[in-house]
């Protein structure tokens, strides 16, 4: 793509979300979402072949809906309270569609069937902006109308993306699809604790967007988008293979590592507000994710797999991807969790 | 505690950075200096545990622990020596970092004070052991074994997050030492019910309980010799160390919540002995011997009275270093003819008289021969659940008999007899094994002259 324009759509993609995050009429909100909307459909078209084109296409059109969902609730807010400004006592009604244009967005269940189709089509880097900074401004609202959002929906539809998130990714081997379904489990969690402390949320967001951001350079490395693919990395690049297993461990939750730190915490929130038995559920649950991670992790670190060389490892060939500070990313993503109590005192 | 927690760690990098001809010599020697330096937690005032810090505390019951643990490493060290002669530098220095990083899991465990911390470092073990089984074991079966071992333990331990979560938001603190000046008596609702279900299934899945021990032969057969040595002689005793650990916050939902347990583990104990009989498979026999002599130490925990937790300590220090022993003689058996079956390898005291000492050692002690530190344990046990129900010592006679009988098999199939034709080109014993054995085998008989250090706490 000519440098200008790419670099007028990441623009408009960053200032999108920023728009949403500063304001506070509920217009402008909704102004935000579709900048970056409309700015991402070019990138998750640059590599344009039918099934970018078709990823897109689907991504546009639930994205739409949503939108006009929430501009809807908007306009039936002001129709009832008299003001434009977001804040967090809104009626019911408003609330409940709100609730259900965000999850549109954000690929919660029982909307989350688009996410492993789009997230599959285009290519790797996109895949990352997708799933990363797309979730920052649906959650940045949900944070700020979050006392008003009805507990009951948030919690079944946080459960059943933990629970489908987990079991839809079990049949994948397509590493885009897997870590799209691994979204939406994660997602999950993170509307759990929505109603009781949003700012554990967003210490959760962000957890998870360096561990997936780790994970896709990883594989961006490599240029690696299926499961043979990335069996084959021992040959390539035998450190990799290491740094993987520790990230992949991490996103599944295992203690000593990263990942642990906003499960702990979330099951500890819940559980001072005497909500026992979801959480024991929710951890059970996440389970079934750790179960293709480890999957992933017995492919590719784990064992040897056949290769189609004869030699013990490959020509190592300079690296000419993208991939900064992974070393410095992959450090954090694993080895946090001694810093607890630092970052308990984020929220 | 930092005197042995900052060696250990530090043992990683002396470990990588050594020449290729100096790095089992530097791993060795040092870990054996990390042991020397635990024993001098041995010495505790009278009446009061050595409290280092908030976090790390050391007592009778998890000092015999945590010597044993630091006394394993150098042991494993020696015992991976041969079947790692062949891979490139890079991979023995990674299965060393494997075992380097599960030693300081596991010391950090089984000093710390806080339960929170416990579960972590308790779950941080998984990941070490799975990568050592999964990663270096023998044969295809070894991908099924390791996702047994994970998934078991995690789905066990999962609930007792959630509850330590509970009790240290509704009473304040899991700080172990102050809770034991909190006299919280629960009241028998069957919410409370489900709270001690929640808090003792991890670790019934981890000494195992009858019923959920399926994981334990897999992995124990699956795993190369330092994963079978480390994960029959400590990680077993980890359950049985956290569940007396918790019981004392339990109090007294156990008097009426034990007897399933307590049934599956007497049951358990004999259908696991018998099932040693009919084994084929060397290694196999030993996992089931680990299965029945844990169940012992299952009743003794849920009966909870003085004797039957002093049985239980010495049964599992004696049973660690008596497992880890079997397994090593058995890995002598493999590295020569590279198959477990038993039949396979007879009559080698015609051939390996030296060993044949070693073996019959094991084997006397793995039945509970008097004097031995087995004996006393089980001994214990015996007494304390005959006080507790009388019926019991018929079951507890006959499961004395029965391992009495398989170790017996096991040291006659593979030592007495005449030995098999194909046996004629094997490797003499290395010293290296040799002195393994010896390692494990003068702490035990050392020990029987002075009992009491593992007696535990309430000696």
């Amino acid at each position: 793509m000519n440098p200008l324009t790419s670099s007028a759509i990441y623009f408009t993609l960053f200032s999108g979300t920023l728009i949403t995050l500063f304001s506070s009429h509920w217009l402008l909100i909704w102004v935000g979402l579709e900048m970056s909307l409309l700015a991402i459909i070019p990138i998750l078209m640059s590599k344009p072949n039918p099934r970018s084109i078709e990823a897109a296409s689907k991504y546009f059109l639930i994205q739409a809906t949503a939108s006009m969902i929430l501009m809807m609730a908007a306009i039936i807010n002001f129709y009832n309270t008299g003001q434009w400004s977001i804040s967090n006592t809104i009626n019911q009604l408003s609330s409940l569609m709100l609730t259900l244009a965000l999850s549109m967005k954000m690929g919660l269940a029982p909307f989350h069937l688009w996410v492993p189709e789009v997230t599959q089509g285009i290519p790797l880097m996109s895949g990352l902006i997708l799933l990363t900074w797309q979730k920052i401004a649906p959650i940045s609202i949900m944070y700020q109308i979050a006392p008003s959002i009805n507990y009951n929906l948030i919690m079944f539809m946080a459960l059943m993306s933990i629970l489908l998130g987990g079991w839809g990714g079990l049949n994948q081997t397509q590493l885009r699809k897997i870590l799209a379904y691994s979204s939406i489990a994660h997602m999950g969690w993170m509307m759990a604790i929505i109603s009781f402390n949003p700012s554990l949320s967003i210490l959760n967001l962000l957890i998870y967007m360096m561990l997936t951001i780790n994970m896709f350079m990883l594989l961006y490395y490599n240029k690696k988008t299926s499961t043979l693919a990335l069996s084959n990395s021992w040959n390539k690049s035998p450190l990799l293979t290491s740094i993987i297993l520790m990230v992949l461990m991490s996103l599944g939750g295992l203690p000593p590592l990263t990942g642990f730190f906003p499960k702990w915490m979330i099951i500890k929130e819940l559980v001072s507000n005497n909500n026992i038995i979801l959480p024991t559920l929710m951890a059970i649950m996440a389970l079934l994710n750790l179960y293709f991670y480890m999957r992933l992790i017995y492919s590719t670190s784990l064992t040897l797999f056949p290769s189609s060389n004869n030699t013990k490892i490959k020509w190592l060939f300079e690296n000419t991807k993208i991939t900064p500070l992974i070393s410095a990313i992959a450090i954090a993503s694993t080895m946090s969790l001694p810093l607890t109590p630092i970052l308990s005192t984020l929220y | 505690m930092l005197k042995i927690i900052l060696p250990t760690i530090l043992l990683a990098p002396t470990m990588w950075y050594s020449k290729k001809s100096l790095m089992w010599v530097n791993t060795s020697i040092h870990s054996f200096i990390i042991s020397l330096i635990v024993l001098l937690s041995l010495y505790h005032a009278e009446d009061s545990n050595l409290i280092f810090s908030p976090t790390f505390f050391s007592d009778p019951l998890s000092t015999p622990l945590l010597i044993l643990t630091a006394w394993l490493l150098p042991l494993m060290i020696m015992a991976s020596q041969n079947h790692l002669k062949k891979e490139s530098l890079v991979r023995k220095k990674l299965y060393i970092l494997m075992l380097i990083s599960l030693q300081l899991f596991l010391i950090m465990t089984f000093s710390a004070s806080e339960l929170i911390l416990f579960y972590i470092l308790f779950e941080a073990t998984l990941i070490p052991t799975l990568i050592i089984i999964t990663r270096w074991g023998n044969q295809t079966e070894r991908l099924n074994a390791g996702l047994y071992f994970l998934f078991y333990t995690l789905i066990g331990s999962l609930p007792l997050l959630v509850v330590l979560v509970y009790i240290q938001t509704s009473t304040g603190s899991l700080n172990f030492i102050t809770s034991l000046y909190q006299s919280n008596i629960l009241p028998l609702t069957w919410t409370n019910n489900m709270l001690w279900l929640a808090c003792m299934m991890a670790f019934m899945v981890k000494m195992p309980l009858y019923g959920l021990h399926l994981w334990l032969p897999k992995a124990h057969v699956e795993a190369p010799i330092a994963g079978s040595m480390v994960l029959a002689a400590i990680l077993l005793k980890l359950g049985g160390y956290g569940m007396m650990r918790i019981t004392t916050l339990l109090h007294p939902i156990t008097s009426t919540m034990s007897y399933p347990f307590i049934l599956l583990s007497l049951w358990g104990m004999i259908m696991t002995s018998s099932v040693c009989l009919r084994q084929t498979d060397l290694k196999s026999l030993i996992a089931y011997s680990s299965v029945s002599h844990m169940a012992l130490v299952i009743v003794a925990i849920m009966i909870q009275t003085p004797w039957s937790f002093m049985g239980a300590t010495a049964l599992m220090v004696a049973h660690g270093l008596t497992s880890s022993m079997l397994f090593c003689l058995a890995n002598t058996n493999y590295e020569r003819i590279h198959s477990r079956t038993m039949i396979l390898a007879r009559g080698l005291q015609s051939i390996l008289p030296l060993m044949t000492t070693w073996w019959v050692l094991a084997s006397l002690t793995n039945l509970a021969l008097p004097p031995s530190i087995n004996l006393i344990g089980e001994l214990f046990i015996i007494v304390s659940t005959f006080s507790w129900s009388n019926v019991t010592i018929v079951l507890m006679g006959l499961n004395m008999l029965i391992t009495a009988l398989y170790s017996l098999y096991m040291l006659i199939s593979t030592q007495r007899g005449k030995f098999t034709y194909h046996l004629i080109n094997i490797n003499p014993t290395h010293t290296r094994e040799n002195t393994l054995m010896m390692l494990h085998i003068f702490p035990l008989i050392l020990l029987s002259i002075n009992p009491k250090i593992i007696l535990g706490q309430l000696y």
